[in-house]
């Protein structure tokens, strides 16, 4: 297995050469005084070395280890506690954080950076830091100053962690349907009770203490989903000083096992009269999760990349190092006994396909990232929405196209290796294992499909959708005619994505199956064609600076293979969604 | 975990309607096979698999084989069930009479094999490379050979295994380095590593007969200097028992993602005494006269494990309730209607669905012609069902193993968080599945195997022995009232499909890159139409079914519905791989090793 070797180079083309971050960064107050080029490389660069060196080194272990979980204890695997203290001391945790509780105060175009590179080293490290950066997130947007003093520091330092409890056995995507239950107190606080399963970083032994951010129902609460309300249940009591008092009755019943993610504990956790804090106002717990929602499946996004950039580094080394066959065309190493792999057009087929998503997935995060900055520190109200709008409308997409490429990614990775690549010793199967769960979690794929073809496109007409459409269409307008290679293709998938969204709203009318039936492609559609917006920009750049350096002509080529190999699939996966939702129901349910 | 049923509701669909099993059986002089035999056949495999294999696929998962001190345990409960397979009859079933074989047809065998795989693919692979060897005995061993270990082999007392891949080379096996050395009394004595041998040591026999790939020290270089040689684990003595312990033992085991309770070994030849089998230097058309059933078996793991996930996740899908209907609740007496009602389960259940019974049809197909190619008297149908072994080998491999890793990911989708967690069984069909697309000789090379050797090779012959097929039927049936739609869809891919290797054949012609360039998209291409072919012969079966009257109405209508579904939303993928492929090889091939690290 290679070294891991954060993509700083492609990250630095990207938010400078690309998109110019800086810029964007001196416009917005908040961020101008906070971050600049150079604390951004500094920021970059530092966070290559921790996560290559701190982190890299126990992804194999960790799997193999696993979390052990004893008399409602968990261990986490060797060097996992004494890792989680580097990173949190080295403020990683709270990158993004708000620097009046402690935070760094980054925007999360760096965060992003920071994710991909964390979740590249190790993806079931990554998990404990990420869910209690989203805790913080909620605790930031909705608590009360109070919780604020109280949590926010100690979390953003690493020195206690967070969780998100939301799923019970019975409810998953339904959360409307939850059983757990708050019960208000004299004192103010709540007694929550019940039980809630897949709580990662449920319990473990990296922190001191572990703050849970619960959803349950008010005794009185309103059916569904309007009755739910969000709890801060710490692990142990925090007294007035800020020290820890006794044990809240919080407990971990065991850990799943699981396909991948191994060392990430995913906690069964039982609530007993546990003492709870209400997080934003009653019965609007989903709306507080909402807020960090964004983030979060960006994140795992993120994560679907990280886990295909650790894959490729792997096969790029072995592709040049196997020696197997000669090429088609004559010997090329012809001292050796064969030609290294990489000579064979198929496998050049596998790489070239991993290096255009994870490339394009890294500009296309960074995209969404940026919307994020946008939306929330931009003092224009009319930028300010239409940020919000474009993160509304390319968040699910971030989440699952991500991630469905993560698998493909992570599984042409296992391929190049032949049958060692199915030996766990070599790594590759573990990316694979442990990237299909960023398909599931998080709201599954289907549900962020779902969420984009019913909310975001034809839930408001297609306004959102016409922010990017306009956006992409401006810019292949403008473009020079020496681009022409990469635009005209655009601009053909984008005729294409216009005229099947006009589809989808007319047929949405119509039938209400229509959205779920043509979601997952209609998403996919959409997730291919805003990644050749994003390389007929990044080809743009590279064009004119290819006779500087090979990374532009590396570049360029890729941006040659996508269009060419890889964009064709709208052609097959526009044809399936017009084809309708007719044929999912021909058979009843007895019939499968 | 999901309860196997074996679908031999499907298989029967198959064997007696779709392709008239009987009359080949009848042709090839297997009288024995009649229609009943068949049957009561099928029946109790289905049970031995339901009930003595099922049962052992999650703990076998989670046991997993274990190494110590060279010797190797595989999980409980294997070794009893691998007695009561042999005590079943079920080893020798299509094996030559002359040594102990039931001799029915291998077609038959296959559809057991089918159960076998779905049921525990771990456990499956011992009887399989079991099976392997025998054949490789059969075609190539030496009367003497035949008495010795062909008897053992299928009387199931002694097991089998393919020693072929080494450290250095998997793909390339004209640079192994295994030697034999010629001894005095005309055996050899091996000496070698060998990787990734399935079987190579257990708990299950009393004997491991090994067929090892060796280089003689005088050989020619390349893959024209390879022989193969057996090499029992312990020698055979006079009286044909087991004697001492031969120069052979088992270095480690594989950590692998699956098919854990299968033992992944490294063997170590140390002037272990060989026997050579077949001629010298020939070793590799030893292996090849097999490949065509080996690769179809491994095809049919692929389709096993999406059977089994399919089978789970519409247990599921049924059972587990969450959100409301798009059109208004179903099961307003609950608090949420049951998953199946929404359309995206239901396209990740109809694309498993689709792809199941396509890939079934395939295979099925495929085990007749082998049959055929094997025993039938008449030498032009040999020669047409050779024809399209060669062709349509290296699609069951690639594209039911590429479609069981498709369907056993859906599977675990339809589960949500709990297909990611182990006890409920979904994730192991996945891992399981993981394999397929890899060992014997991975997709890539299937892919090359099919457009370079097969169809360029024959100047597209081969193509035409499929696509003349699927030419007839359209034409046939091209003003269809039901069907018209599909025929004209299927007509104009045929076309497509001829064209498409002119236009490779030309530009390979100029640079040879072209072929690899192209082949795995043909190979999903050819895949996808091949099963729309059997998926339209299926409905005109089921169509003619329902005209009878038949009392089986659901059965024939959801095949009908289920033939619309693959060609509306799966067939369009064509599209994609036909565009890739005309992309060319230019942008694969411009970009040197170091700008893929730049």
């Amino acid at each position: 297995m290679a070294d891991y070797k954060a993509p700083l180079r492609d990250m630095r083309f990207v938010l400078n050469e690309v998109f110019d971050v800086a810029s964007l960064w001196a416009q917005l107050p908040a961020l101008a005084d906070v971050v600049d080029a150079d604390t951004a490389d500094a920021i970059l660069e530092e966070a290559g070395k921790v996560t290559a060196r701190t982190l890299a080194p126990l992804n194999r272990s960790g799997d193999e280890e696993e979390c052990q979980w004893k008399d409602g204890v968990v261990s986490t695997p060797a060097g996992f506690p004494e890792a989680y203290k580097v990173y949190g001391e080295g403020g990683w945790v709270g990158v993004g954080g708000d620097p009046a509780y402690g935070g760094m105060g980054m925007p999360k175009v760096l965060g992003a950076q920071v994710e991909e590179m964390l979740n590249a080293a190790n993806l079931s490290f990554g998990l404990y830091p990420m869910l209690t950066a989203g805790a913080c997130l909620s605790i930031h947007a909705h608590a009360s100053e109070e919780l604020k003093q109280t949590y926010l520091p100690n979390m953003y330092s690493g020195v206690w962690a967070g969780s998100m409890c939301l799923t019970e056995p019975h409810a998953g995507t339904d959360l409307g349907i939850i059983r757990t239950k708050a019960e208000p107190q004299a004192d103010g606080s709540y007694k929550v009770s019940g039980t809630k399963i897949f709580i990662t970083g449920g319990e473990h032994d990296l922190t001191e203490n572990i703050i849970h951010l619960v959803l349950a129902k008010l005794p009185d609460a309103p059916a569904g989903s309007k009755g739910i309300s969000l709890f801060l249940v710490p692990k142990f009591m925090v007294n007035a000083d800020g020290s820890l008092g006794e044990r809240n009755a919080v407990a971990c019943g065991s850990i799943e096992h699981k396909m991948g993610i191994k060392a990430s504990a995913t906690c069964v956790m039982n609530f007993d009269g546990a003492v709870g804090y209400m997080v934003g106002e009653a019965n609007n717990g989903l709306a507080a999760m909402f807020t960090m929602m964004n983030y979060e499946r960006l994140g795992v996004g993120i994560q679907g990349l990280a886990a295909g950039e650790r894959s490729y580094q792997n096969a790029v080394e072995y592709a040049r190092e196997r020696i197997q066959s000669r090429a088609p065309s004559g010997p090329v190493a012809k001292d050796k006994a064969a030609d290294p792999i990489i000579v064979h057009p198929d496998v050049r087929r596998m790489l070239l396909t991993m290096k255009a998503f994870n490339e394009g997935g890294r500009a296309f995060s960074t995209y969404v990232a940026t919307q994020l900055d946008i939306a929330k520190f931009s003092e224009d109200a009319e930028a300010c929405k239409r940020g919000e709008q474009l993160v509304a409308l390319l968040t699910p997409v971030a989440k699952a196209f991500l991630t469905d490429l993560g698998l493909e990614t992570t599984v042409h990775g296992q391929q190049i290796f032949g049958g060692h690549g199915f030996i766990r010793e070599w790594g590759q199967e573990q990316l694979v294992r442990d990237v299909r769960i960023t398909q599931i979690y998080e709201g599954t794929n289907g549900i962020q499909a779902l969420d984009l073809m019913g909310r975001k496109v034809v839930g408001n007409g297609g306004t959102f959708y016409k922010l990017f459409s306009n956006e992409i269409r401006a810019y292949v307008e403008a473009a020079d005619a020496a681009l022409g290679e990469f635009t005209n293709p655009l601009k053909a998938a984008l005729d294409n994505l216009d005229g099947l969204t006009e589809w989808v709203l007319g047929q949405a009318k119509q039938n209400p199956n229509e959205i779920g039936a043509a979601s997952v492609e209609y998403l996919q559609v959409f997730g291919y064609t805003a990644y050749a917006y994003m390389w007929a920009r990044m080809a743009e750049v590279a064009l004119a600076k290819q006779a500087d350096d090979e990374f532009y002509v590396s570049k360029l080529g890729t941006a040659r293979f996508y269009f060419a190999r890889l964009l064709p699939r709208i052609h097959s996966l526009s044809a399936s969604v017009r084809a309708g939702s007719e044929s999912l129901y021909l058979l009843d349910a007895a019939q499968f | 975990m999901p309860d196997y049923k074996a679908p031999l509701r499907d298989m029967r669909f198959l064997m007696d309607e779709v392709f008239d099993y009987p009359a080949t059986y009848a042709a090839i002089g297997a009288v024995d096979a009649t229609p009943d035999l068949v049957g009561a056949i099928l029946e109790e495999g289905a049970k031995f698999c339901e009930q003595v294999l099922a049962p052992l696929n999650r703990s076998g998962d989670e046991e997993g084989a274990v190494w110590k001190d060279g010797e190797v345990t595989t999980p409980k409960g294997f070794k009893e069930a691998f007695a009561q397979y042999v005590e079943g009859g079920w080893n020798g079933l299509a094996s030559d009479p002359a040594y102990g074989g039931q001799g029915l047809p291998s077609s038959l065998a296959m559809a057991i094999g089918e159960m076998v795989a779905a049921a525990n693919t771990s456990w499956g692979m011992y009887p399989g490379l079991t099976h392997g060897a025998m054949s490789a005995i059969h075609a190539h061993g030496s009367e003497e050979q035949k008495q010795t270990y062909l008897t053992k082999l299928t009387e199931g007392r002694w097991t089998g295994t393919m020693c072929l891949t080494e450290p250095h080379c998997g793909t390339d096996l004209g640079i192994i380095k295994t030697r034999a050395v010629p001894q005095a009394d005309g055996s050899y004595a091996v000496s070698g590593t060998k990787i990734f041998i399935s079987a190579g040591e257990h708990d299950m026999s009393e004997n491991i007969v090994h067929l090892v790939l060796a280089k003689l020290p005088d050989a020619p270089a390349g893959t024209k200097g390879i022989s193969l040689f057996i090499v029992p684990k312990f020698n055979v003595g006079a009286d044909g028992e087991v004697a001492e312990r031969n120069g052979v033992s088992c270095g480690s085991i594989e950590h692998k993602m699956g098919i854990k309770a299968s033992a992944t070994c490294v063997m170590n030849f140390d002037s272990a005494k060989g026997f050579l089998i077949g001629e010298l230097n020939k070793g590799l058309n030893c292996m090849f006269t097999m490949m065509n059933h080996a690769r179809l078996g491994t095809g049919m793991q692929g389709l096993c494990n999406g059977e089994a996930s399919y089978q789970g996740a519409l247990r599921y899908a049924n059972d587990r309730l969450q959100m409301r209907s798009l059109t208004g609740p179903k099961a307003p007496d609950k608090p949420a209607d049951p998953i199946i009602v929404h359309p995206d389960v239901r396209r990740m259940l109809l694309t498993m669905k689709s792809l199941n019974e396509g890939c079934r049809a395939l295979g099925y197909f495929t085990a007749q012609l082998l049959d055929i190619a094997h025993r039938s008297p008449d030498e032009e149908k040999r020669e047409e069902a050779e024809g399209l072994l060669a062709f349509l080998t290296p699609i069951c491999k690639a594209f039911m193993t590429e479609a069981g890793l498709e369907a056993t990911s859906l599977g675990m989708q339809v589960f949500g968080g709990h297909g990611y967690i182990r006890e409920w069984g979904m994730e192991q069909l996945m891992r399981d599945a993981r394999i397929a697309p890899i060992y014997e000789g991975t997709n890539g090379i299937q892919a090359l195997d099919l457009l370079g050797r097969k169809v360029l090779g024959s100047q597209g012959k081969l193509l035409r022995g499929f696509s003349k097929r699927v030419h007839k039927l359209c034409e046939a049936n091209a003003e269809h009232g039901k069907f018209k739609a599909q025929v004209a869809q299927l007509a104009k891919l045929n076309q497509q499909w001829g064209e498409m290797v002119q236009q490779i054949g030309m530009a390979a012609m100029k640079n040879p890159d072209e072929v690899g360039a192209a082949s795995v998209d043909f190979l999903m291409f050819s895949g996808y139409v091949v099963l729309a072919h059997f998926w339209l012969q299926m409905a005109l079966v089921a169509e003619q079914k329902l005209a009878e009257g038949s009392s089986e109405k659901a059965f024939y209508e959801s095949k009908l519905m289920t033939c619309e579904f693959y060609f509306k939303r799966i067939l369009p993928r064509t599209a994609a791989h036909q565009l890739a492929l005309a992309a060319g090889s230019d942008c694969m091939m411009q970009m040197t090793p170091e700008h893929f690290a730049v």
